[in-house]
């Protein structure tokens, strides 16, 4: 094989190497390899890891990646010696959208876009509080019970709503003052309460893991010896929701530019989703509203129109990624079963909502009502394990680019001095 | 046979625009009028038919020595002519109107030179009478050692129906093979470890009729020749006591096949305690006798390697040469390692990692094992705490920075060191012992006393024990690796009919040592076949001359003895030279060495190359056209002057060119005899001597330097400049510079002027 540092003996390193000499600590870094987290990466989508006899070619490859201490060649060093702390800590894994850019180029047919991938799916196990739950979601054989929990709760909401309603102040609804629902035994008010309730809890679980990561993060060598922040966290988180929105990055992507596209309907299908739901619950009491709320929306009606679209733009990006992970996987990377999870996920609610919209307009009641009691159970499943699921990568992401924005690790430009 | 009874013939080639050059007529005049030649016919083709028309008019005319004037000698091939007629071929296509103007009376001055040249030649030429033993010559090959390579070769030359002696000096057969566990891949898919299959070969040789297997033995001496080796068989100590004699019996050629030892870098390492660090070959050792892998101090079942690959990892100046097994040898003991856990951990340090060809799939093998863990970079520290492990620092990792592991065990590469025995050196060592005592001068002895401090570490490191004047074992080349392929072929020694193979040649593993050990048996053989026909070997393959030794003229000066590059001719005690026919590579060094001139061939000699200058016509003074000898090796140079004239470059009127076989073959005697006959300077063309020499006879070219220098004193007491003599080394591939050697040459001449003695 070839030899790939060039550096001859004797000659001091920290001329010959200034991409990584300057992270080099005065004390040697000690290296035990984790062999189970090796062995972790190649089961999530990382087989490739241990070709890499660190060429470069992917740090050269990479449109994302930053002048100073570049990725993912690094990464990879630490993925093939195991070294799980240095790969916990790293904002680079996430920083990185998955282009492939680098699996394309590399000369080894080592997939090192894969592979961070495979070591995002290990961030959030190793960040998310409750843990086990985040192993869950990694694992097909608790499906049953990542199911069971979100349908034994909905049951149970519908079995106790009378008390439930009766201790939030909410009357038992009466034949005239039924507020219209697709399944009236579970009225709004029960959806809202319910939801709320679990959202809370997923929220406190989201907080506790970026809380975490990103107190990971400050010990990552990347920063430099003696980091200072270039701007303030709320201009950074600013600026870095602005780049999502227009993705900023995925467009920089070659290899698999249509990820972009994908994304894009899918992101702003769930917005448009999220603005009506919105709309819908804070509908009576909002201000902006006021006595124009009339629930049910008609079909023309602009929030149901909104809705719609929204529903078929996310129905359009899912296909478009199941599409492309069955038939480009070369491009699109590999997809591991934590991928897939979610990609069918998202699939799964959207096609359970137009299915139950569909029934209602067909007047088929006692089947719109169990299609709709399935399509809460996706829905809540999505919300309730969002912070262990790969929609997860919408924290940690977001929380690795603002904390680069803050530091200044820009693509092709490198922290400041 | 005398001048009276041959019938010299003359065929002038008309073809390839001779005949618009040069004027023909004169051209036979010169035959026939000066030579008074009975037959001369000018034909216009001297290849295909008109080579055929050629050969049928020598055998209607029963013509015994022939001249073709036409097309370079170089374009014939060796069987074109009948055997018992002698043929020269002078080549005035390449060498005369390929590089000199047509129809210009310097052109056509030196065609008829040429052809006076060489019509002396064959004058005095003699037919060949092939070289008579005796007795007859021997077949059997002898291999010593038993190694891969070893039984290989003897199994390759029994089943092509040779008779095999084998000498292995340990109890056992099988070699470093025999004591491995697993070998690396030497098959596709080349990812998986494979048996060594040593006991399946083992048990081939044992049991081939063709094989006698002689364990525990050694050769105690070997005297004589290719094909007239006498081998004394002693006890290598294993049962019988050491040096007792065994068995003698004789054969014809020798495979060197002495494989390898470790070289163990641990004592140049300044890390105190080396307790626990293993070299490679202890650890396939233990694993192939114990199964597991325990530390050696305290018996700790080891759950991580480091394996620390040659020179720079370790700080030390990197080895002079790859030893090629020791990268795929560290690769696979990681994964014995492996395989017996798997949450072990080997890691490998390297400076250069080397997997060549197809093992690079082995490397990717490894290299996939999530507990191997490669990296280049330079051990800076090891350090040890109380239960025993080591600590190992390390610069200039892959990882981007210096890394800190903490192993169970530390295994080092040993790189392979050849077993072989510097032959010349220790016969330096043994002529300097007696110097210290006999010699002539104090300062004498003291120059011995030195040698012999400098060369004592020789004592005793005899493996063949030859009884050759020039050492008891081959002459060794850098690193200490036996002569084994001088100029690029490989197993050819300077010792006729010994060829080393495998690992003792050159660093290899078993697979490369199977193919060796192939191609020493074919060499072997082809020794055996070639010198029972009286034929030389490489590189002059096939020549059936050999040398003549007028001994009563003998003076014991030693220079034949001394100069010959391959050892061919013992000496007495009193110096005269013994012959040793069969070992002669017929370059003609020896020829050029004897200053009394009592060495020739039946068809080459000193007094008829200095026939062939003298039979040049020097004109005089007032003629203004100087006369320039080239004597160029047959090797290189002459193929250069062929080839620039291939390549029409100008060439020069002036020069005449004798090749000859080796520049080394060249006496001093002829700068005389051109110098008398009026030449005004003489070129000499040999190849590129020194480290990296190409002369196909070692030192040829290097000899003939020292020749010409003495030849310039020679001159200097003749009052003449020494600038007339010049040597040039030359490559075959450098024929471009030929026009400009001349060039310049001739532009000295005009400079400093004639020959003084032209004409006298």
């Amino acid at each position: 094989m070839a030899t790939v540092e060039t550096t001859a003996p004797g000659t001091p390193e920290t001329e010959e190497q200034p991409q990584l000499a300057q992270t080099a600590r005065v004390r040697p870094m000690k290296v035990d390899p984790d062999l189970e987290f090796i062995r972790a990466l190649r089961r999530s989508g990382g087989e490739s890891l241990k070709k890499c006899f660190q060429c470069g070619t992917c740090s050269a490859s990479c449109p994302l990646s930053p002048d100073l201490h570049p990725f993912p060649r690094k990464e990879m060093a630490w993925a093939l010696w195991g070294l799980k702390d240095q790969l916990m800590t790293d904002p680079d894994v996430w920083l990185c959208h998955h282009c492939n850019d680098c699996s394309t180029n590399c000369p080894r047919t080592g997939r090192p876009g894969d592979v961070l991938a495979a070591v995002r799916e290990q961030s959030v196990q190793h960040y998310a509080f409750p843990r086990f739950l985040a192993r869950w979601v990694t694992r097909p054989a608790f499906i049953p019970i990542l199911l069971a929990i979100p349908a034994v709760l909905l049951g149970l909401a519908i079995r106790f709503r009378d008390g439930i309603g009766n201790a939030l102040g909410f009357s038992p609804p009466a034949g005239e003052e039924i507020v219209y629902s697709f399944m009236p035994s579970l009225p709004h008010w029960l959806i809202n309460c319910f939801f709320g309730f679990f959202g809370f809890l997923a929220l406190v679980a989201a907080v506790i893991g970026i809380v975490r990561f990103s107190r990971g993060l400050r010990g990552s060598s990347v920063w430099g010896p003696d980091p200072q922040p270039v701007k303030g966290i709320l201009s950074s988180l600013g600026s870095v929701v602005l780049k999502i929105l227009v993705h900023d990055r995925f467009t920089q992507c070659e290899t698999d530019h249509s990820r972009s596209i994908s994304h894009f309907f899918v992101l702003f299908g769930f917005l448009s989703l999220a603005l009506v739901t919105f709309w819908i619950i804070t509908g009576p009491v909002n201000p902006l509203i006021g006595s124009d709320f009339i629930y049910p929306f008609s079909f023309w009606s602009p929030w149901k129109l909104l809705a719609n679209v929204g529903g078929l733009a996310v129905l359009a990006g899912c296909l478009l990624m199941i599409w492309e992970r069955l038939y480009f996987g070369h491009l699109a990377g590999t997809s591991s079963y934590f991928d897939w999870l979610l990609v069918w996920s998202i699939f799964l609610v959207v096609v359970t909502g137009f299915a139950t919209e569909v029934l209602h307009y067909l007047r088929m009641v006692p089947h719109r009502q169990v299609i709709y009691f399935i399509h809460l159970v996706f829905v809540f499943s999505l919300l309730i394990y969002l912070p262990y699921s790969k929609l997860s990568h919408l924290l940690y992401r977001t929380t690795a680019m603002v904390m680069a924005e803050r530091f200044g690790r820009e693509a092709g430009e490198g922290a400041k001095p | 046979m005398t001048e009276s009874e041959d019938k010299i013939g003359v065929f002038i080639c008309t073809g390839y625009g001779l005949a618009e050059a040069l004027d023909i007529d004169a051209l036979c005049a010169v035959a026939t009028d000066e030579f008074k030649v009975p037959f001369c016919k000018t034909v216009d083709s001297c290849e295909g038919p008109g080579l055929d028309a050629i050969n049928a008019d020598i055998s209607a005319e029963g013509l015994t020595k022939v001249v073709i004037a036409g097309i370079s000698p170089r374009r014939y091939a060796d069987n074109a002519f009948p055997d018992d007629v002698i043929v020269e071929m002078v080549g005035l296509r390449e060498q005369v109107i390929w590089v000199l103007p047509p129809g210009e009376e310097d052109t056509q001055m030196a065609a008829e030179d040429y052809l006076r040249m060489y019509l002396t030649k064959v004058r005095e030429m003699l037919p060949l009478v092939p070289f008579d033993p005796e007795v007859e010559l021997d077949r059997t090959i002898l291999v010593v050692g038993g190694g891969i390579a070893g039984l290989t070769a003897a199994r390759e030359a029994a089943e092509s129906g040779f008779q095999v002696r084998l000498v292995e000096k340990s109890d056992q057969l099988g070699g470093w093979l025999a004591k491995q566990h697993r070998s690396f891949p030497t098959r596709p898919p080349y990812r998986d470890l494979e048996e060594t299959g040593i006991g399946e070969l083992i048990e081939a040789v044992e049991a081939h009729s063709g094989i006698t297997v002689h364990t525990a033995a050694t050769t105690g001496e070997i005297v004589g020749a290719p094909g007239l080796f006498d081998v004394t068989l002693t006890s290598s100590g294993n049962g019988k006591p050491a040096g007792e004699t065994l068995e003698q019996f004789r054969v014809g050629a020798i495979i060197q096949a002495t494989g390898w030892k470790p070289n163990d870098p641990r004592g140049d390492l300044s890390w105190g305690d080396l307790d626990d660090v293993i070299l490679n070959v202890d650890l396939e050792a233990m694993v192939k006798e114990e199964g597991k892998i325990t530390r050696p101090s305290d018996g700790k079942e080891v759950k991580s390697i480091a394996f620390l690959q040659c020179g720079g990892c370790v700080g030390l100046e990197p080895p002079a040469y790859c030893s090629s097994i020791c990268c795929m040898t560290s690769l696979k003991q990681a994964m014995y390692l492996r395989e017996g856990d798997e949450d072990a951990k080997a890691f490998i340090f390297y400076e250069f990692m080397r997997t060549p060809g197809l093992y690079e799939e082995f490397y990717r093998k490894a290299q996939d094992d999530p507990g191997i863990f490669l990296t280049r970079g330079e051990i800076s520290e090891v350090t040890r705490n109380g239960s025993g492990n080591f600590t190992l620092r390390a610069r200039d990792t892959m990882l981007g920075e210096d890394i800190e592991v903490q192993v169970d065990l530390v295994v080092m590469a040993a790189g392979m060191a050849p077993n072989a025995a510097d032959g010349e050196a220790i016969r330096t060592l043994g002529d300097a012992r007696v110097t210290m005592v006999d010699g002539d001068s104090e300062q004498k002895k003291e120059e011995a006393a030195q040698l012999v401090e400098d060369l004592k570490h020789h004592e005793g490191t005899e493996i063949l024990n030859l009884v050759y004047r020039q050492g008891p074992d081959l002459p060794a080349l850098e690193y200490g690796f036996p002569d084994s392929h001088f100029i690029c072929f490989p197993y050819e020694s300077r010792r006729t009919g010994i060829y080393p193979t495998g690992a003792v040649r050159e660093p290899v593993d078993g697979a490369g040592s199977i193919d060796d050990a192939t191609g020493a048996a074919l060499k072997a053989i082809q020794c055996i076949e070639m010198t029972s026909r009286g034929e030389a070997l490489h590189p002059r393959a096939g020549d059936r001359s050999y040398p003549e030794f007028q001994m009563s003229r003998c003076t014991k000066c030693k220079r034949c003895t001394e100069e010959c590059p391959f050892g061919m001719l013992n000496e007495d005690v009193e110096g005269t030279p013994l012959l040793q026919e069969t070992r002669c590579r017929r370059c003609g060094i020896c020829l050029g060495a004897c200053p009394e001139r009592i060495i020739s061939f039946r068809d080459y000699s000193v007094h008829m190359i200095g026939s062939m200058i003298k039979a040049v016509n020097v004109p005089d003074e007032w003629d203004e056209k100087p006369r320039v000898l080239v004597l160029a090796c047959e090797n290189d140079a002459f193929p250069a002057l062929d080839l620039m004239g291939e390549h029409r470059l100008k060439g020069s009127p002036w020069i005449r060119v004798v090749p000859i076989r080796c520049l080394g073959s060249m006496n001093n005697v002829w700068i005389t005899d051109a110098m008398s006959a009026g030449y005004d300077g003489v070129i000499l063309l040999g190849c590129k001597y020194g480290d990296d020499y190409q002369c196909h006879f070692i030192t040829g070219s290097e000899l003939a330097s020292v020749r010409q220098k003495n030849a310039r004193e020679k001159l200097e007491q003749m009052a003449m400049d020494l600038e007339r003599i010049e040597l040039h080394e030359l490559a075959i591939d450098e024929f471009r510079q030929l026009p400009g050697i001349f060039e310049k040459f001739d532009e000295l001449i005009e400079e400093i002027g004639y020959n003084p003695f032209k004409g006298m």
